[in-house]
Formats: structure tokens, C-alpha cells, sequence
């Protein structure tokens, strides 16, 4: 405060001088004109206010200057912290006449605030960075991995450790396939995905379920979902940002648990397996004393439903199968032949309870065929089964086998009988579709030519019809030979003829029983 | 053609009273096994518990052994894993033939192919096709 009464009295006094040195020039004035030039009252006068005006303007200007200069220098003070005033130089106090040591005082304080604020925002930008780098990323609960280009890993948090059983040290430096052992579920991998888009995009986010990572030192291997980010201008060249959620409990639960479908299917099996049990009984015990045509043909028909019923389950599952790419088929040399003919055999019965014949016409010299015998043996089921759902009143279906003229196996399965229309022929492979005529009519469960159509495709052949409303339908598939297959097989390089329903399989040996 | 269930069972030559024991605890399918593996000239012996059959099957008094996999207390995969213990002294000298109606990821039945000596899906054989089946195990 005493800087502020130094001010008020160093004004006080510049003011009171001034206003005393103008009085001063007013009452010389005022002697001069009267006793030495002898000026009269009027003229004295005109003298007396030119004097005043002069006075009051050099006094208004010089004084304005004077007493703003401590204000100007505070403002110059408060220009050279400004940011944006970039160039203003710091004020000089030595020059100021007046209140030098109230500004001295006041633009220190200013300055000491200015440079405080300062302080107090590096502080808070450090800890943001903290934030960012340690608490965020380090902290964060998901294993994180940070890759340059060259997928070299630049950063692994604490959880990517923990996960790997890598220290965060060990990793930064590597290549990021070195680090993590990973397998995934389909050919989609992050590899691929990662390569692909470097190519394409400047950025790109991509995700993948049940990847599996295999850890050091035979530790159960984890499995996880992956997200991947990648940002080809990323500014500290972490170009490819991984994250891993961790599902290794719920996906190995997953592995060993029974699927809906499997329980289904193992739940119907049973009765059914009693059923037919006890139909042979009864047939081998009472069969032969049994004279009522009615009640043979009953028997026999017990029997046809029974098995009826077990291809279908076996449909169920087979479609599923279908769907997961789970159906695997080992293509073995067969006799067409004789296993077109023990198929034909198997299913003679519920032709036979329906009053259809089969006729069979089998040409010679027929090429072995690369076929999974059992899964061909369903595609038969189907396309005869369908066959005699659709013959309506007629009561044959006639069976044609031959050498195609580009050398395939091809095997025809005509019947005549109600036919589809065309509008119908384009669906009639898809799953669940049904023909036009309604359900109560002819059951079915539009899954067995879906089934048949992934089966022979899996096997390289394909599945066809041909069909007049009114007359029938031919249904027909091709088998390659089995040497053609074989070549084929050399070819794509694979060891072992194992197909899937999509495509080739890779080093399988499974085959079905 | 004469379907295979009317194939009259001859109780002669392959069975020749080899003893089976048969792993199952639907009652219902060991009563009609029992009484087609006896009409074929086997002798059966039925366990319906996991643990009880591992112990039976460990005597290692039997030619064959019927294999249910969903069974009470000691799974039937356990006990072929038990029974097929490559360290065991002496091996097992019976046959094992997975009967399951349960459909495995086809590794898993792979797997299991590997350690039988045969795999049969019940619901896909009549009793008689079941002794057909044993009649050529050697």
C-alpha cells in the first residue's frame, strides 16, 4: 500500500506544482498587459483567456502523458506475457517519473502469476501424459500391443505380459509372429488381413473370434478374441495397435461341451435304436407265423419308417455339419457298382412298403469312383426317398448309371410322377425349402437335397435336375473317377484325400464309419 | 434281397461262447444286446455303472467289451483310456467296441477310433447287425 500513497503523493504534488506554475503565468500575465503594455479591460481580457487556453492544453497533454505512464507500462507488461502479441518488448522502469516502484511491484506479481499458470498447465500436461501412457495403456485390463511397420512390436502393456508370459522387454525389439503363436480358426487371419490392407488402405479395424495363442513352457494354450486397428500415418509409427479379450475358460468350456444338435440327435437315437431292436425281434419271433398280409406289410413298414427316421437324424446332423464346414469325407476307391447297388438294397424296403420298384440299369465297365461311401450312401437315401414322396400314383423309379462324355461317373434317378414346376427347380437345393404343395400333403424336411448338393460337391461332382410338371423328375450327380481324383489331389499338393464341404482339407485322416 | 435282420443266426463257429461285457445303462438296449449276443453264442455280462464296469473290465476276464461313452460315474471315454493305457502290464486282451449314440467333433472321434477296436453308432445297427459286427472281430 505504500507504493499506492507514494503515487497519490507524487501526483498531488506534480498537480499542485503545475497548478501553481499556471496561476503564476496568469497573474504575470495579467501585471504585464496591465502596468507595462497598458492594456484596457476588454483587450487585458482576451489576453487573459488566449494565456488560459494555451496553458490548459499543454498542461491536459503534458500531465495525461505524465500521469498514465504507470498504467502504460503495467499494460506493456501484461502485452509482452500475451501469447499472441508475440515481439512487444518488457517494460523499462527507469524511465517511469512516476509510481515507478507501485509497477515495478505490480508487474512482478503479474509476471510471478503468469509464470505460476504456466507451471501449474506443464503439470497438468505431464499428468495427462501419464494418463495416456501409464494409467490408459498400462493399466488397462486387456492385453495391448503396439507394432511398426515391420511389425516389429514397439509396446506391450502390463496385461500383454502378464498374458504372454513375455516381459513388456522381452517383446519390444521383436517381430511381432516371433512374440505371439498364434492360430486361427479359418484361413482369415490377422497376418492376411494385416498385408492385405497395408496394400489398400490407410487405415482399416478387423476382428476375429478363437484365436488361439500358444504360450511357453506348456502352459495351456489361451484363446481370445482379437481386435486389430491399423493406421498406416500413425504419428508415433505405431502403425498396428492389437487387443486381445481374453475367452480361454468359456471357449476350451465350449470345446467339451455337447452342442445343442449332438444332444438332440443322441436323445432321439435312443427310442430309435430300442425300436428297431424290437421290430427284428419281433420279426425274427413272430415274422414267419404271421399270415395276415395286412399285418406283414405293417411289420415291413415298422421297419421302413424306423430306418427312415435314423437317415433323417443323420440328416440333422450332417447339415450341421455343413453349416459349421465341420462335414469332413475320405474319398476312397470304391466299386460303383456294387455300392450303388448295396445302397439301392438297403433302401428296397420303403419302396417296397409303397409298391415302388426300383429298376436298376448298371453299365459295365463302370471306373472306380473316389467316393466317401456312407455320405454317397445319404445322397442316394435322399434322392430316392424324395422320389418316392413325389411319384404320386406311379410306381416306378428308374435308376440309370454310365460314363458321361466328360468321363464322369454319372448316376440318373427318374421318377414319374407329379414333377415340379419351373418356377419351384432354381430353390429346390437351398435348406428348408419345400415344394409348392403344402406340408399336410407330403412331409419332408427340405434339408436332404441341401445336404446331397454340399456332399457331392464336396466330392468334385455335381448335382442336377430335370423336371416336367405332370411327367417327373430326373435327379442326377457325377463322381469323378478315382484316378482322376487322385491326379487331382497331387495336384493341389494335399497328402491325403479328405474333402470338406467346402472346399479341400488339409492333413486330415478322419473319415466316418 | 433278404434284409440282414432276417439272416438266421447260426450260433456255431465265431462266437463260441467268447465273453462279452456289455457297458450300457439304458437297460432297455442291454436286454435286447444280451438276448442277441446269447442267441449268437455269446456269454454276457451287463454293468450299467462307469465305475463298477472299469473295475469289472480291469479282471481282464472278457473277449469283448460293449462301450457305452454317456454312462453314470466314470465316463466311458475315462475308462477306454484307462483300460488302453499304453503303460499297462499287462495290456487289456479284451476287444473294445465303442457302441455310443452320442456324435463326437470328429477329432475327439478320431481319438477315440484310435484306442478301439471298433465304433458303431447304435441307432444305425439292429441287434443282429451288432452281432455281425463281433462275429468278425478276431
Amino acid at each position: 500500500m505504500d507504493y499506492l500513497h507514494n503515487l497519490i503523493r507524487q501526483t498531488k504534488l506534480r498537480i499542485f506544482i503545475v497548478v501553481l506554475i499556471d496561476n503564476g503565468v496568469l497573474i504575470g500575465g495579467w501585471w504585464l498587459g496591465n502596468k507595462i503594455l497598458g492594456l484596457n479591460g476588454l483587450e487585458l481580457l482576451v489576453l487573459l483567456i488566449a494565456l488560459a487556453g494555451i496553458e490548459t492544453t499543454l498542461i491536459a497533454t503534458s500531465l495525461g502523458n505524465y500521469l498514465t505512464q504507470p498504467l502504460k507500462a503495467v499494460w506493456q507488461a501484461v502485452l509482452h506475457l500475451s501469447p499472441t502479441e508475440q515481439g512487444t518488448a518488457a517494460p523499462n522502469f527507469e524511465s517511469l517519473h512516476l509510481g515507478r516502484d507501485l509497477v515495478a511491484n505490480l508487474t512482478s506479481r503479474i509476471y510471478q502469476l503468469v509464470s505460476t499458470a504456466d507451471q501449474a498447465k506443464q503439470e497438468l500436461h505431464r499428468h495427462a501424459n501419464d494418463l495416456h501412457e501409464n494409467f490408459i495403456a498400462q493399466n488397462l485390463p486387456l492385453p495391448l500391443i503396439l507394432m511398426d511397420a515391420t511389425e516389429t512390436v514397439r509396446y506391450a502393456n502390463d496385461a500383454a505380459a502378464r498374458y504372454t508370459g513375455i516381459a513388456a522387454n522381452d517383446m519390444v525389439g521383436k517381430n511381432v509372429y516371433m512374440v505371439m503363436d498364434m492360430s486361427f480358426p479359418s484361413e482369415a487371419t490377422f497376418d492376411s488381413w494385416l498385408k492385405s490392407v497395408k496394400t489398400k488402405t490407410a487405415t482399416a479395424v478387423s476382428s476375429w473370434e478363437r484365436v488361439r495363442l500358444n504360450v511357453r513352457d506348456n502352459h495351456p494354450a489361451r484363446l481370445f478374441d482379437l481386435a486389430a486397428y491399423y493406421n498406416r500415418d500413425n504419428p508415433e509409427h505405431n502403425e498396428t495397435m492389437m487387443v486381445m479379450f481374453d475367452h480361454t475358460k468359456e471357449y476350451s468350456q465350449d470345446d467339451q461341451a455337447i452342442s445343442f444338435i449332438a444332444l438332440s440327435v443322441h436323445e432321439l437315437r435312443t427310442p430309435l435304436t430300442l425300436l428297431r431292436g424290437y421290430i427284428e425281434v419281433f420279426e425274427d419271433e413272430i415274422g414267419q407265423t404271421i399270415t395276415d398280409p395286412e399285418l406283414k406289410s405293417f411289420m415291413l413298414k415298422m421297419r421302413a419308417q424306423a430306418e427312415q427316421l435314423t437317415d433323417f437324424v443323420n440328416n440333422i446332423l450332417n447339415v450341421a455339419r455343413v453349416d459349421d464346414d465341420q462335414l469332413e469325407l475320405k474319398l476312397q476307391s470304391e466299386d460303383w457298382s456294387s455300392t450303388l447297388k448295396s445302397s439301392i438294397e438297403m433302401i428296397s424296403l420303403r419302396a417296397k412298403v409303397r409298391d415302388i420298384t426300383l429298376k436298376c440299369s448298371i453299365s459295365r465297365d463302370l471306373p472306380p469312383v473316389g467316393i466317401d461311401k456312407l455320405s454317397i450312401r445319404e445322397v442316394i437315401n435322399n434322392i430316392i426317398d424324395n422320389a418316392i414322396k413325389y411319384s404320386g400314383t406311379s410306381k416306378t423309379i428308374k435308376i440309370d448309371t454310365y460314363v458321361n462324355q466328360e468321363g464322369l461317373v454319372e448316376t440318373t434317378f427318374q421318377d414319374f410322377g407329379l414333377g415340379i414346376p419351373t418356377s419351384i427347380l432354381p430353390n429346390l437345393f437351398t435348406k428348408f425349402y419345400r415344394d409348392h404343395r403344402n406340408r399336410a400333403q407330403i412331409g419332408g424336411t427340405g434339408l436332404g437335397l441341401y445336404l446331397s448338393k454340399a456332399i457331392i460337391a464336396a466330392h468334385g461332382g455335381s448335382l442336377w435336375v430335370r423336371s416336367k410338371e405332370g411327367e417327373g423328375s430326373t435327379f442326377g450327380f457325377t463322381l469323378m473317377p478315382y484316378a482322376q481324383l487322385a491326379e487331382k489331389v497331387k495336384q493341389n499338393g494335399d497328402q491325403e484325400i479328405t474333402r470338406g464341404a467346402h472346399g479341400w482339407i488339409k492333413n486330415h485322416s478322419l473319415y466316418r464309419r | 434281397m433278404e434284409p440282414p435282420s432276417t439272416t438266421p443266426i447260426s450260433p456255431a463257429a465265431p462266437a463260441a461262447g467268447r465273453k462279452v461285457l456289455c457297458i450300457e445303462d439304458e437297460h432297455f438296449i442291454s436286454e435286447l444286446y444280451t438276448r442277441a449276443l446269447t442267441k449268437g453264442g455269446y456269454e454276457v455280462e451287463t454293468i450299467a455303472d462307469g465305475k463298477e464296469a472299469l473295475d469289472a473290465a480291469q479282471t481282464d476276464q472278457y473277449d469283448i467289451i460293449l462301450l457305452d461313452l454317456m454312462i453314470p460315474t466314470v465316463s466311458g471315454i475315462e475308462i477306454l483310456r484307462v483300460l488302453r493305457d499304453p503303460a499297462r502290464v499287462p495290456p487289456i486282451r479284451a476287444k473294445i467296441v465303442v457302441t455310443t449314440n452320442l456324435e463326437q467333433r470328429e477329432d475327439v472321434r478320431a481319438d477315440i477310433e484310435k484306442q478301439a477296436d471298433g465304433y458303431l453308432v447304435k441307432a444305425e445297427l439292429t441287434p443282429h447287425e451288432l452281432v455281425d459286427f463281433l462275429n468278425t472281430i478276431k
